[in-house]
């Protein structure tokens, strides 16, 4: 027996709305469990195993909207979307998201883990591009290299944790029934 | 992880050492630029004094102790800019939430007038 068309559609929006409020609760704990690591911009990034699962399984256009959504809900959550902590959060969630989406075209030469590494360091340049708009001080961007050296330990950790999930993840349970 | 993947890593190493190293290769010097919502003022570090600056979310208090300058307190979340320590040529320190960035700026130095 073959599924309608949408009932793909309808599997991949479940698996979004799954993926935005995982990606959500995530970072709303990493905020308040993890302290920021010094620099702004630089964290462990949690939420971005599930960007990095959503790119891969779903595409770059799902993956933005799980990115955004999760910016606005913790954002709200945390009572940081107004002002410039917002600013810099849309903006390091964004850069990240066109990092790696950028990098999803050739999988023939990058990896998740690629995908992971250039998406915490765009997140990392962006916040102190932001910060430094901000403040009118392009001193700020000195920063930058301390930065760019903290964001490889998440982003190679986050790159291989998303790997080993993506290598366990079954397929999907409709899928045995299609065809 | 693929050739492509270590190139990325060492392409991101690579570049914040280059920045580092520009940013170790910038002059010092004693002079101290507040940077804030309202305007930018110019201290010394030199003589020791405590400076509030009003950020965009609260206060943001900047003192200078025995040439040392430090943000003592800020009324962001984070309290990023508390934990940065002591102002050095090429790292500032920065409240981001309140629109504040405290850098080192060049002096004028030599001589203003001789007396004869």
């Amino acid at each position: 027996m073959r599924l309608p068309a949408d009932g793909a559609n309808v599997r991949e929006t479940v698996e979004s709305a799954t993926l935005l409020a995982l990606a959500a609760v995530l970072g709303y704990a990493e905020h308040v469990l993890l302290p920021p690591l010094g620099v702004p911009g630089v964290r462990l990034g949690l939420a971005n195993i599930v960007i990095v699962v959503a790119l891969y399984r779903l595409g770059p256009q799902s993956a933005l909207t799980i990115t955004l959504g999760r910016v606005l809900v913790v954002g709200i959550a945390t009572g940081t979307l107004a002002g410039p902590t917002g600013v810099m959060s849309f903006a390091g969630a964004a850069s990240a998201w066109a990092a790696m989406a950028f990098l999803s075209r050739y999988t023939e030469r990058f990896s998740v883990i690629g995908w992971s590494v250039a998406g915490s360091a765009a997140h990392v340049a962006a916040q102190l591009g932001v910060a430094a708009l901000v403040t009118g001080s392009p001193s700020v961007l000195h920063m930058l290299g301390p930065g760019l050296l903290l964001s490889l330990p998440p982003g190679l950790a986050i790159g291989f944790l998303a790997r080993s999930i993506l290598s366990r993840i079954s397929r999907p349970a409709l899928s045995a029934i299609e065809g | 992880m693929t050739r492509g993947d270590h190139f990325l890593v060492t392409l991101v190493a690579i570049a914040g050492l280059a920045v580092i190293a520009l940013g170790v290769l910038a002059p010092d010097s004693s002079g101290v630029t507040i940077v804030g919502p309202n305007g930018t003022s110019r201290v010394s570090a030199r003589t020791d004094g405590t400076h509030v600056v009003a950020g965009r979310a609260g206060e943001v208090v900047v003192t200078v102790r025995e040439g040392q300058v430090r943000i003592v307190r800020s009324s962001c979340p984070d309290q990023i800019c508390v934990r940065s320590g002591a102002l050095r040529a090429g790292a500032p320190l920065v409240c981001a939430p309140n629109g504040v960035a405290v850098v080192t700026s060049t002096e004028r130095g030599g001589l203003d007038a001789v007396a004869r």
